[in-house]
């Protein structure tokens, strides 16, 4: 275990807080508004999962709550962490945050390491510049780091380049980076999507194990309901830069409202699949956001839409769980919703999408 | 271990080429003394018998190639028979080549340590108006020719400000030569710097965009950190290798610095040396430059490894 840091920070309760976060893009083609009003809530140690299509915003939403991103972003809305308000006035100089407070697993391990340094090294670098560490003292936390992400032959490892290990012992080595300092947020974004499946399981288990070891919170991004599900205690649920459906695990499973979230469920890859090969299983294409429509972006794609989804947007609204959002207007379990079921298996019309 | 056996036969060739072109293109005697070979006048006769004797001339050309490249080895480069007193081709080459040489490192060094910097921010600040710039600056430098470059700075440093002496004398101490060397070193170094800068930052850029970039920034290390910790030793490759092309072609001496600041040099003494016909002193050159030039690029490799621990076998 690395040394934590207790000072100015949260023990329990809520660690994040984000409202309404609006995040746009300048582009050639005009704005392109890649997260559009997401507002969600973190506690310490508890885990969210980001689900959604390709593009759904997934990766931008987890990168503009950690401040990660380009020149051409620009980000509006609020968003809380700890006792800090990262988006007003007093927002503090994020490379101080980066890698101690909240730190980030990338998606892929082959080409996020920097293959011409030491791992070792590259462990050592956020304990040298945050915790002042020696390097000898750096050396040795990258040893046992390696130990605790389950790296065998430590000692050996921490001399090697990148290029050496596997992918799978890459990706433990960007969570010991990420844990290195011994963060109260992780972002794990696809962690296990470049790996095969049986390295999948693993380093899920790991960062499961390492946030109840550490009392951590994770945000936990991927395409897969299927990855969420046994890790996560919150699934927020993303389709074109909003939040569609926010529910937590249990409950979304077993009570999800919007049809989007069903089919992202029907559409989870067999285990024979190579899992980064991109999922079609939902017919049509995404919606383009330099043109959002004016109704529920997934309405051009929902067996379920009608009239209303394509004039005005659904709000999010609260299910019977108070915990529970999602926004649509025809949910599952809706006397519409019923009705088009039983159109559709009575065959009289396949989809209603014309 | 391939590369070296392939230097040492790139360097056998191009012996072969200058020992063919003296023994094979013509009378050799001829090659090498000029119009003394055919005079029966007594000195040119004692000429003919030194070449015959230093050049194996009587030996079957297999043997006379082998002695020869034994005695280029062993720096024995023959004698100039084309100047008065004939004498050894070492002794020039003793006397040009370090003049040559300080040029080049000077020349070389400058130039790195102006392009590094320079790629590194106008990289950081890529398409900003800084690094627009620096490329129209970079541009005008490549673009101008060296002899203007070389009046220029010579008018502005050597006389306007008289910060350097316009002069070289080859008698003054090795500091002072140094001291003299400035400005003709700045003035290959500055194009040069050029080139590699725009290399240097179009790798730099490329590299800034790599994942394991943003991943440094994420651990919390700062802007200067990153360009330096992370992105410039991946991004040395095409700098180093045009660098080391470089140098290699800077070995046989700028000609026109050389001679715009009057710096006997090995570029000055093979032009010399083909005006007035004096062949052993062109082979002499030709091999040390190809020589230098086979081993620069054996130390790019080298460098290449260093860098990159993905290239080690
Ligand atoms: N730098 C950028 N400039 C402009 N648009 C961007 C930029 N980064 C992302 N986007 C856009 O934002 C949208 C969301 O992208 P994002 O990468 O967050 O999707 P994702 O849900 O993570 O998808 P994936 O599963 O493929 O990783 C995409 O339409 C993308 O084109
Ligand atoms: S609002 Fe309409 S179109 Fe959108 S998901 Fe619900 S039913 Fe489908
Ligand atoms: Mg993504």
């Amino acid at each position: 275990m690395t040394s934590l840091q207790t000072d100015g920070r949260v023990a329990d309760g809520r660690l994040l807080t984000v409202e309404d976060l609006r995040t746009t893009f300048a582009t050639e083609r005009g704005p392109v508004c890649a997260v559009d009003g997401v507002s969600l809530t973190l506690d310490r140690g508890q885990a969210l999962g980001i689900v959604g299509e390709s593009g759904s915003g997934k990766t931008v939403l987890s990168r503009s709550i950690m401040g990660l991103l380009p020149s051409t972003a620009r980000r509006e809305g609020s968003i809380r962490f700890g006792d800090q308000d990262l988006l007003g006035p007093n927002a503090p100089d994020m490379s101080r945050l980066w890698g101690r407070e909240m730190s980030m697993v990338f998606q892929n391990p082959m080409v996020s390491l920097n293959p011409v340094m030491r791992i070792g090294e590259q462990i050592a670098e956020p304990l040298r510049i945050h915790l002042g560490m020696s390097r000898r003292d750096a050396k040795a936390t990258a040893i046992r780091l390696l130990r605790d992400v389950r790296i065998p032959e430590p000692d050996r490892r921490v001399d090697q380049y990148p290029h050496e290990l596997s992918g799978g012992m890459r990706q433990r080595v960007m969570i010991a980076i990420a844990l290195a300092c011994g963060p109260t947020l992780l972002f794990a974004d696809e962690p296990t999507t470049a790996l095969d499946v049986t390295v999948q399981a693993q380093i899920l288990e790991l960062i499961a194990e390492q946030r109840a070891e550490r009392n951590m919170s994770v945000v936990l991004v991927t395409h897969d309901l299927g990855v969420v599900a046994g890790h996560t205690d919150v699934i927020a649920v993303m389709y074109g830069g909003r939040l569609v459906e926010i529910a937590p695990t249990k409950v979304l499973f077993s009570q999800m409202r919007m049809p989007y979230t069903e089919a992202l469920l029907q559409s989870i890859p067999r285990l024979d699949q190579k899992s980064h090969t991109r999922l079609n299983a939902i017919p049509g294409r995404p919606p383009d956001l330099h043109d959002p429509p004016r109704g529920c972006a997934f309405a051009p794609r929902c067996a379920f839409a009608r009239d209303r989804c394509r004039e005005e947007a659904p709000p999010l609204a609260t299910a019977e769980n108070p915990d529970h959002k999602f926004a649509c207007w025809y949910p599952v379990g809706s006397p519409e919703y019923h009705e088009t079921k039983e159109r559709i298996s009575a065959g009289l019309e396949i989809g209603s999408t014309s | 271990m391939q590369r070296l056996a392939a230097s040492v036969m790139l360097i056998l060739a191009v012996s072969m080429l200058t020992f063919g072109a003296m023994n094979l293109l013509g009378d050799p005697l001829f090659n090498i003394l000029g119009p003394a070979a055919a005079d029966t006048k007594p000195e040119s006769l004692a000429k003919v018998a030194a070449a015959k004797e230093l050049y194996y001339l009587d030996r079957p050309l297999p043997e006379r190639y082998v002695r020869w490249l034994g005695d280029m080895v062993t720096g024995d480069f023959g004698v100039q028979f084309g100047s008065t007193g004939q004498p050894p081709v070492s002794e020039l080459v003793k006397e040009r080549f370090p003049r040559s040489l300080t040029l080049l490192v000077m020349a070389q060094l400058l130039a790195a340590m102006i392009a590094i910097p320079w790629a590194l921010i106008s990289a950081a600040r890529a398409n900003k108006p800084a690094d627009r710039i620096s490329t129209v600056n970079s541009f005008l430098l490549i673009a101008m020719p060296n002899f203007a470059l070389a009046v220029i700075l010579k008018y502005v440093f050597g006389i306007k400000l008289g910060w350097f002496p316009l002069t070289f004398k080859a008698t003054d101490p090795w500091l002072t030569r140094v001291y003299q060397t400035f400005l003709p070193a700045l003035t290959i170094a500055l194009p040069a710097a050029a080139v590699y800068q725009r290399l240097l930052r179009t790798d730099l850029i490329t590299t800034l965009q790599e994942d394991f970039i943003l991943m440094a920034r994420s651990k919390g290390v700062g802007r200067q950190r990153v360009l330096f910790k992370h992105a410039l030793r991946p991004s040395l490759f095409s700098f180093i290798t045009v660098f080391g092309i470089n140098t290699g072609t800077l070995i046989g001496g700028s000609l026109i610095v050389e001679n715009i600041f009057r710096i006997p040099g090995l570029g000055s003494a093979i032009v010399e040396a083909i005006l007035r016909e004096d062949f052993p002193v062109v082979l002499a050159i030709v091999m040390i430059i190809t020589t230098a030039f086979v081993l620069v690029n054996v130390l790019v490799d080298a460098v290449y490894t260093l860098i990159d621990p993905r290239v080690r076998r």
